[in-house]
Parts: C-alpha cells; structure tokens; sequence
C-alpha cells in the first residue's frame, strides 16, 4: 500500500475536522472543570475531621478508579437510562461529559489533597492564631500556595482528558477521532485519516501546553524570579508587585 | 489546666495568672511543656481539664451548665484568638505574600479593615518594627531576624491584648537574635502583655517582670527575675540554671 500524500493533504486541510475538534476541546473543558470542582470538594473531604465525609470520598475513590473509564462512559450514557427506565436518559454529550468529569474528580482529587498537603502547617497555625477560620485560612493562605503545586499534575491531567475525549466515539459524540472513524469506515484509509487525526490531538495538546507554561510563569512568579534574576531586576518587579497590591 | 497527648500528661495542673502589661518568660528544659502551654493559651492545642481566660474570656471552651466544659465552635474560637498575637519559632510568615501583605492579612480579612487604612496600620507597624524599606519584599528574601520582625509586626497588626512568643529567637542565627529581642523589649516596655518562651537568659533578666521555671509539665518555681537568678530556690532551677549560664 501506499501514503496517498494528496488526499491526506487535502483532508489536513479540510473543514471536516473543524466541528469535530471544536467538539473535542470544549468536552475537555467542560469535564476537566467538573473534575477540578469534584478535586477541591474531594480534598476538602477526604482531610476533613468528620470521618463520613472522608468515607465518602475514599468510597468515590475507590469506585471510579477502579473501574475503566470507558466503562463508566457506557454506564453513563446507556445503564443510566435503563436503571431509571428512561427517567434519565442524558444525550451522549452531556452523558460524556459527566462520565468523563466524574472520572478525573478522583484523580483530581488526589492531586488537590498533594498540593494541600505541601504546604507548610506552620502556614495554617500562623493563620489561625491571627483569628482566621478554617475555611478563611484554606481560601486566602492554603490554596493559594497549593495552587503552584498543585498546576504542573493538572497540565498533564489536562492533557489526558483531550486524548481521552476519543473514547467518547463508542456513544457517538462527534469528536476528532468519532470523525476519522466515519471516514475511513467509508473510505478505506485508515493510515491517513489516522494522520490527520493525530496532527489535530497534536495541535491541541500544543495549544494546551503554552497555555500551563504561560499560567505557571504567572502563578509561579515567585520562583521564576529567584532563578538567576538580578538585584535590578527583583527590585523592578517588587515594584510591580507593589503596584497591584495597591489596587 | 491539664493536657495530656495520648497517655503522656505533659501538663499536670498548670496554675498562673498574668497581669495586664505583665511580661512573663517561661524557662525550663525541653520537653517541659513550655511551648505546650503557651499553643493551649490560644488555643492550638485543646486542653483536658481546667479553664484557660484572656481578659476574662474562656478561650477555646464554654462552661455548660453543671460545670461541664464544651469546645466552641471554629468561628467563636478563632474571634478570641484574634486578639492573642502568637510568634513562631519558624516565623511562619505567609510565603506567597509580601511583608506588608502578611501584615495587613488579618486586618482586612478578620477585622474588614478598610484596605486603605489596613496599608497604613501596615506600613506604621513595619517602621515600628525597622522594615519599612522591606514592606514590598516577599519572606524568602528577607534575613531570619526580618521575618521575625515582620511576624511580630503582623502579630500587633490585630491590636492583641496579649503576645505570646514561642521560642522565637531559637531559629535564628546568633548575630540576628539582638534585632528581635530589640524589637520584643520595646513592646515589653511599651505595657503590652508577654509570655514569651525563651532560651535567652540575657531578655528574661531584664526585660521580665517574672519569670516562671517550668519542668516535668509543672511550674517549679517562679520569681522576679533578680530573685530568680541570683538565688533559685529549688533544686532543679539551680542544675538548669547551671547549665544555661
């Protein structure tokens, strides 16, 4: 057999991806911010005094984790409608969505507790003795810190769920890769279509990239500053600093 | 007051009354229970038996009726810690914030002191306390003494009735320790009320109004700090004395 360089040219080029890979991006957004929602609550939960709580949490865990994804996007989209006799019948987006949002709240979960966990309990005690709450101590001094450790382990989750949004072609969600199947089921060639579908990943794994280095410069301005940076420098950015302080 | 971790009682009925614009050190060996006892005062540690009162006010618990003690809830605890300042070995300045952002934390979030007002009360603590050039540098760029100064700062920045200081010159190299004390003996003799858990004979001489010997999770002895040191009663002042001296 033999690369058809013209028709996978044409078809790099072609509209038929563009609603797909639109599709693609917003269901990994949509389900990486039910994931990163279930991550916090979870977190909260699973250090949480009451032990209920944690329970919950280790329960959820245990399920989601233990299962294949694609199993719970099945039982999602299919089982759920059947158990409720089609009382909840999701369409396969939505379906996708939560399937795949419920997913990554375990993973998310774990990695909110790590980055929670990493920050320094002198850091909370110092907070409470000056008459903070708990929940005010965890919004204005735990998550802050947390969050830089916290973005790294999101960045590659991010990632994962954009190729995993594939496995949504089994409910027929019209995703990139769903789109490479109904063509090359038609046409016959799978080395092509395949081409182009993985340059479309490519090209959105690219665009998430920059953007986690781009949030990390931000957040991470601290470190970045005390790498190599001069006196001249530091100064003029303290000086920044000062500025949206004063705001 | 009693407390006790597991089955290990650390503090076997602690008894003692501060005055107002009293400044206490508490020596002894470690592990007497020094820094225990100063965490149960606002409440960092619950405590087993016994009450504890800041300006008459139980902190941490509520009497219920038939003498029964019962943990306040976290919002009324942490109104009463408001007002009791606390000095960390570790500084444990907020790492993400600047000095003066650490200092105005409290105000503005607690007290909803208007920001304005809050950068101002910031900017006087911070020249109080000699860093005033440093009010827009973050902690990890700051020499050990400054971070403590700018703890102490953000401590007075809640207006406390009382300051607690837990060891807060161990941490530090010897050459910064003076900075600090400095700065803790200008409190002392501005009448804030002390207790300060302290390693440094040199400040318990003559910045306290009494100091209290604490060993074994009891209060061994306490005095006047010239009775103190010149002429320790008690056996076991007399070999710590000994050895620190």
């Amino acid at each position: 057999m033999t690369f058809d360089f013209p028709y996978f040219w044409h078809l790099l080029f072609s509209t038929a991806f563009l609603a797909p890979a639109w599709t693609t991006f917003w269901v990994t957004v949509a389900a990486m911010a039910i994931g990163l929602a279930l991550g916090l609550f979870g977190a909260l939960g699973a250090m949480s005094r009451h032990s209920s709580l944690r329970w919950i949490v280790a329960g959820y865990l245990w399920l989601v984790r233990g299962t294949p994804v694609l199993v719970q996007i099945v039982f999602w989209y299919d089982a759920v409608a059947e158990l409720t006799n089609n009382i909840i019948n999701l369409p396969a987006l939505i379906a996708g969505v939560v399937a795949l949002g419920i997913n990554e709240g375990a993973y998310m979960t774990e990695i909110v507790r790590a980055g929670l966990l990493s920050v320094d309990p002198g850091q909370r005690e110092a907070a409470r003795s000056l008459g903070m709450t708990n929940a005010l101590t965890m919004r204005r001094i735990v998550i802050p810190q947390a969050v830089r450790i916290i973005i790294p382990p999101t960045g590659n989750q991010f990632i994962g769920m954009l190729k995993t949004t594939s496995l949504l072609f089994t409910i027929a969600v019209p995703e990139i890769f769903a789109q490479g199947t109904n063509i090359y089921t038609v046409n016959f060639r799978y080395f092509e279509v395949l081409c182009v579908v993985s340059i479309w990943y490519l090209a959105l794994t690219t665009v998430l990239t920059l953007a986690q280095r781009r949030l990390e410069r931000r957040v991470g301005l601290e470190r970045a500053r005390l790498g190599g940076a001069g006196q001249g420098l530091l100064s003029r950015l303290f000086g920044a600093g000062a500025a949206r302080e004063a705001r | 007051m009693h407390k006790r971790f597991g089955s290990l009682e650390v503090l076997k009925g602690i008894t003692m009354d501060v005055a107002a614009g009293e400044v206490v050190c508490l020596l002894g060996p470690s592990g007497g229970g020094k820094t225990t006892l100063l965490r149960c005062i606002n409440h960092l540690e619950t405590i087993d038996a016994g009450t504890i009162r800041v300006d008459g006010e139980m902190v941490g618990y509520r009497l219920l009726p038939g003498g029964r003690l019962r943990e306040e809830s976290d919002r009324v605890v942490s109104a009463r810690r408001a007002r009791i300042g606390m000095v960390f070995q570790r500084f444990n300045l907020f790492a993400h914030l600047t000095a003066l952002e650490n200092v105005c934390e409290a105000p503005v979030h607690v007290r909803r002191v208007p920001r304005a007002a809050a950068r101002e009360l910031g900017m006087a603590l911070l020249a109080r306390v000699g860093l005033a050039d440093k009010a827009h540098v973050h902690p990890h760029h700051l020499s050990g003494g400054q971070q403590q100064r700018v703890a102490i700062a953000r401590a007075l920045a809640m207006d406390p009735k009382l300051m607690l200081f837990d060891e807060p010159t161990s941490a530090l190299d010897p050459e910064l320790v003076g900075e600090v004390l400095e700065t803790m003996r200008g409190l002392a003799e501005g009448g804030m009320t002390m207790i300060v858990v302290t390693h440094e004979m040199g400040f318990a001489r003559e910045a306290a109004d009494r100091v209290v010997m604490l060993d074994g999770g009891v209060i061994v002895e306490e005095a006047p700090p010239a009775e103190f040191f010149a002429a320790p009663r008690h056996e076991r002042t007399r070999s710590f004395l000994g050895k620190v001296l």
